[in-house]
């Protein structure tokens, strides 16, 4: 019998167990829930306009990585990917820093002081080991940080992702790993990345605990998070966490899932929706109305606005964005090239 | 004021869109963000959000049209606002087609082999800055390959054989020290003759080792030097210092080159004593042994010349001092003696001095003098 | 002939090569329905079958690797991975097995595979997706390096590539595929790997460069052009081996070069082509030889990409002074 995934919220919004937070922290997190939605929204419409380098959109995953990033303490770190933009931002990124990375500003990637949170991981795979790292330079340190990682159904394929589960179970550091299995790596199907059964199913290879986890269920989602953020802060090692959950959108704004899945499936999967089971929750227990849901909407989409007007009307990258960031003091043959930059730039017009 | 949408590449490296189906007709308002309108891509099928809210002013490609990227897609303006074209970028178009290929290799091994003598770049630099040809220079290097000296060659020449050899140190500095002395102190040369019968027996009557000439000479000179200061002396701006000591120079022929070896407090030492002196600096010259304390500093120098078979010359003043004297050699020669012609021999002098500091009259005074002296050595 | 862009060049030829040889697959990420990130093997599943256009794991090393001993089998595979910024994870596999077997084995086995590359900025895409690091793919003994910068090319030199006993890095510029079009035949042919081609003949100074580049380079010829100067442009189509002969013989004939790379500039490709310029064809130089590349820096995002990439005005600047030196 196929193992299913965890889950305390069930699609209509009812509860099959307790849930592991309150009404209050519910209401906080449904609405940093909507927040990610309005930011996925926005920026694909901003990359059709011209206005964004390409976007991957993550709406679907919401419950995913709010659930996961909202048991971590502020000083925790986070080793995040390009389609993680709510966690990143739930654990102190500004939406600024994520917008202007979009645009394709290399200033996006300048976490603010204390935000211990990496610039999000393009390429697939390379940075989960960097979370067994961080971990273990904290323990190393004397101090109980967890470093939390994010990556997709697609990264488990590479060679990386064996290294990286071996070492933090070598050396039982404070990692935890979330997989969002969203059921697609661009056009490659779940089923065809892996025939493992369930990619929780790999932690045991490793001597680590994998859970299977209703991905769109913010319950689930934090009640296996805070145990395995737990567990990682008492030294007891590394959990993995499979987040079972869909990609709604496109891989990117430059992909087009018509070439090779069925809308059948996608519109399936919006019945599963993980905000729309978390306000039917609220609703249930008199803690969601309308009116609230159009404030909140207005002051989440108000703050996204101010970022995309700030991130627009910051100047241009000049000469020293590219040169003055490789090393602590650049070098001679770095000032040598700035020098050939200006003596040549238009000069062919002259 | 209606806002331009170009149409932007949405898909890494597009050039253009099929417009597949207009989501907000001409006139009617659209929302920010809302879809306008549903474009076909080399990559996807994709609707594009409006970038502002207002009214669609203008559909830049109809249905089944083909929309290039940068080119104008839709203007949003306010309710009743016109809008013209015209203000719009020009679209990039497409690229004109790569030229063909119009080959590759060439076997020509005339072209391989290159035109003209080689040259290294620096040479041909060179031979540019000297406005020497190179197709006229044959090359004397390796491989034909023209040197730094074939094109210099060229230009002092027109092409005749040449030896080149660098200056030895010594001989630069030789060199440097006279061009300041003749550059920069005006030089008057006297001449004399003196009987040279008086010396000649002195040093054949000597006891022992037959003294140098020199230190007979400088035996007799030094006293004149006291009589005549302005000779012993050196020019500093606007003073002149005359030095009451006698250091004399002596040229000393050496495989470097003619030297100035110092005979120090000339007018403090004997005849034997000048003579073992002056042995020592020739020997220490010609061995390349004498330190900085046998050359330098002379007040007077003495040149004696007809050590070498010289007679007269036109000696050049070392720099620091205001003569030198030098002193030829006495060959037999016809004499007049008490109006008879007979054979004598006499020392053939050339006083050459600084102008500036003395005058042609007291030069030929010194001269006479230095005659009186040599005549009288002995006596 | 039609014409087609450098995109439909390569699927022309990749069509080709899997109906007329039943021992050539393809491989990589998405390369199947949705016909690649570039859709460059668009509808080649559809065609040839789901056995012969294969989407793989996300698994780059297991791309190469596979293609690997798929070859030494007997096996022509056409590996692609989906911009160079994502080959690293390969590297392993081509730096220590895919370029040694031959020399490991004696010719007793070899790996005549293909891996195909995006590679290339000007595209405003995110970050590893505008890499020009094919300096270390050519430094690397054993592998072939090609770049196409024309639908002709592409469609000729993939094709010889599939062809060739040895492994063939096939580079192809991103913001090429679409932008350069040309009446191509729709029968298959060959452009032979190892031969630079000469564009444009000319007899003041020798404009070299390839892939991405050369479209920048045509500029910058038409330009120069128009200042009176007759700029002899040579795209180099192959990297490894570099095709010496007709660089040395346009060098010799003109006295100036200008190498333009959009790489990095220490140790990039340039400098090799400066070497053997230097080496062979020294005493013909009227001038320093000039290269135009991108800087020793990551290559910019979107915003700063102006900063970065060489283009027609640099390579004008550089061509005029060999002129006056």
């Amino acid at each position: 019998m196929p193992r299913e995934p965890l889950q305390i919220l069930a699609p209509d919004g009812t509860i099959t167990a307790e849930p592991p937070i309150g009404i209050d922290e519910t209401r906080r997190l449904y609405r940093a829930m909507v927040a990610g939605r309005l930011y996925d929204r926005k920026c694909t419409a901003l990359q059709k306009q011209g206005r964004l380098a390409t976007y991957a959109p993550f709406q679907g995953q919401e419950a995913a990585q709010i659930g996961a990033a909202a048991v971590l303490r502020p000083e925790d770190w986070m080793v995040a990917t390009y389609r993680d933009a709510a966690a990143m931002w739930l654990q102190g990124y500004p939406w600024l820093n994520l917008i202007l990375g979009r645009t394709g500003d290399e200033r996006g990637g300048q976490a603010p002081d204390g935000v211990n949170v990496l610039p999000p991981s393009i390429t697939v795979g390379a940075h989960m080991i960097h979370a067994v790292g961080l971990a273990w330079g904290e323990r190393l340190q004397g101090r109980d940080r967890v470093a939390m990682t994010f990556f997709g159904d697609g990264a488990t394929s590479e060679g990386d992702f064996h290294e990286a589960m071996n070492f933090a179970a070598v050396y039982g550091t404070a990692t935890v790993f979330i997989c969002q299995n969203n059921g697609w790596a661009i056009s490659l199907p779940r089923e065809r990345q892996t025939v493992a059964e369930t990619i929780a199913d790999k932690a045991v290879g490793y001597g680590m605990p994998g859970e299977y986890v209703d991905g769109n269920d913010l319950f689930a989602m934090y009640a296996v998070a805070a145990a395995a953020v737990d567990r990682a802060r008492r030294g007891e090692g590394p959990t993995l966490i499979e987040a079972l959950t869909y990609r709604v959108g496109p891989h990117t704004t430059a992909d087009d899932p018509g070439r090779y899945r069925n809308q059948a499936e996608a519109d399936a999967w919006a019945a599963r929706d993980p905000l729309e089971r978390v306000r039917r929750y609220l609703e249930k227990e008199g803690a969601w109305d309308a009116a609230w849901q159009e404030a909140i909407e207005a002051d989440e989409g108000d703050l996204i606005e101010a970022a995309v007007a700030e991130a627009e009307a910051i100047a241009e990258p000049g000469v020293a964005d590219v040169f003055d960031f490789m090393f602590a003091d650049r070098p001679s043959h770095l000032d040598h090239q700035i020098e050939l930059l200006q003596r040549d730039r238009g000069a062919g017009r002259a | 004021m209606a806002f331009e949408f170009e149409f932007p590449d949405i898909g890494e490296g597009l050039t253009e869109a099929i417009v597949v189906k207009w989501l907000i007709d001409l006139g009617e308002p659209v929302g920010l963000d809302e879809p306008l309108v549903e474009v076909e891509t080399d990559k996807a099928v994709t609707e594009i959000p409006a970038p502002r809210a207002g009214v669609l002013l203008y559909q830049g490609a109809a249905e089944g049209g083909t929309i290039l990227v940068d080119q104008l897609l839709a203007v949003i303006g306010e309710p009743g606002e016109s809008w013209q074209p015209g203000g719009g970028t020009e679209p990039a178009g497409e690229e004109a087609p790569a030229a063909p290929i119009v080959g590759t290799l060439s076997e020509d091994a005339d072209i391989l082999t290159g035109s003209g003598p080689p040259a290294l770049p620096r040479i041909r630099k060179l031979a540019g800055d000297l406005g020497v040809d190179l197709a006229a220079v044959t090359g004397s290097g390796p491989g034909g390959r023209v040197t730094e000296d074939d094109v210099r060659a060229a230009v002092s020449t027109g092409g005749g054989p040449l030896e080149r050899r660098r200056l030895s140190p010594t001989r630069r500095a030789i060199a440097e020290h006279l061009t300041k002395s003749w550059r920069e102190i005006p030089h008057v040369v006297t001449y004399g003759s003196a009987d040279a019968s008086a010396a000649l027996a002195a040093r054949a009557a000597a006891e022992g080792d037959t003294p140098p000439l020199e230190a007979l000479l400088i035996a007799a000179l030094v006293p004149l030097l006291r009589d005549y200061p302005e000779f012993n002396a050196t020019l500093q701006g606007d003073d002149l210092v005359l030095k009451h000591f006698y250091d004399i120079g002596i040229a000393v022929d050496t495989p470097d080159g003619l030297m100035v070896a110092v005979v120090r407090d000339a007018a403090d030492r004997t005849l034997d004593d000048l003579g073992n002196e002056i042995r020592r600096l020739a020997a220490g010259a010609r061995e390349r042994t004498l330190g900085a304390a046998d050359l330098r500093g002379a007040t007077f120098t003495l040149s004696n010349i007809g050590a070498v078979g010289g007679r007269y010359g036109t000696p050049i003043i070392p720099y620091g001092t205001t003569a030198i004297l030098s002193v030829g050699r006495a060959d037999p020669e016809p004499v007049v003696i008490d109006d008879e012609v007979v054979v004598g021999r006499r020392f053939p002098l050339s006083l050459a001095y600084d102008h500036r500091v003395i005058d042609g009259a007291l030069g030929r005074r010194f001269m006479g003098a230095v005659v009186h002296a040599v005549e009288s050595i002995g006596v | 002939m039609p014409e087609v862009t450098i995109a439909q060049a390569l699927n022309m030829a990749l069509d080709e090569a899997l109906a007329t040889d039943p021992t050539v697959l393809i491989l990589g990420e998405d390369v199947g329905a949705t016909g690649g990130v570039f859709r460059i093997t668009d509808g080649l599943q559809h065609r040839h079958g789901a056995e012969r256009v294969v989407d793989t794991p996300v698994a780059e090393s297991g791309i190469v690797g596979a293609a690997f001993g798929l070859a030494i089998t007997g096996m022509r595979p056409v590996a692609e991975i989906q911009f160079l910024g994502f080959a690293y994870p390969a590297y392993d596999q081509l730096v220590s097995h895919v370029s040694r077997i031959r020399n490991r084995s004696r010719h007793r086995f070899t790996a005549p595979l293909v891996v195909r590359i995006p590679y290339g900025g000007g595209i405003g895409a995110a970050e590893h997706h505008s890499e020009s690091s094919e300096a270390i793919l050519a430094h690397t003994p054993g592998l072939k390096v090609v770049v196409a910068s024309r639908p002709y090319d592409a469609k000729g030199l993939l094709a010889a590539a599939i062809a060739d006993p040895d492994p063939v890095i096939f580079l192809e510029p991103i913001r090429s595929y679409r932008a350069v079009k040309e009446e191509i035949p729709d029968q298959p042919y060959l452009v032979p790997i190892g031969e630079a081609g000469i564009e444009r003949e000319g007899s003041d100074v020798t404009l070299v460069g390839y892939g991405a580049a050369m479209r920048d380079v045509r500029r910058a010829a038409d330009r120069l052009a128009e200042g009176g100067v007759a700029a002899e442009v040579i795209d180099l189509r192959t990297l490894v081996p570099l095709d010496a002969a007709t660089l040395v013989s346009s060098v010799t004939k003109t006295g100036r070069a200008v190498i333009v790379q959009e790489g990095h500039r220490t140790a990039g490709f340039a400098a090799e082509v400066v070497a053997r310029l230097q080496e062979d064809a020294l005493y013909s130089l009227l001038a320093p030889i000039e290269r135009v590349t991108g800087w020793d820096t990551v290559v910019p995002l979107r915003r700063g990409e102006q900063h970065y990439i060489p283009d027609a005005d640099r390579i004008v600047a550089a061509a005029r002074r060999t002129l006056e030196a």
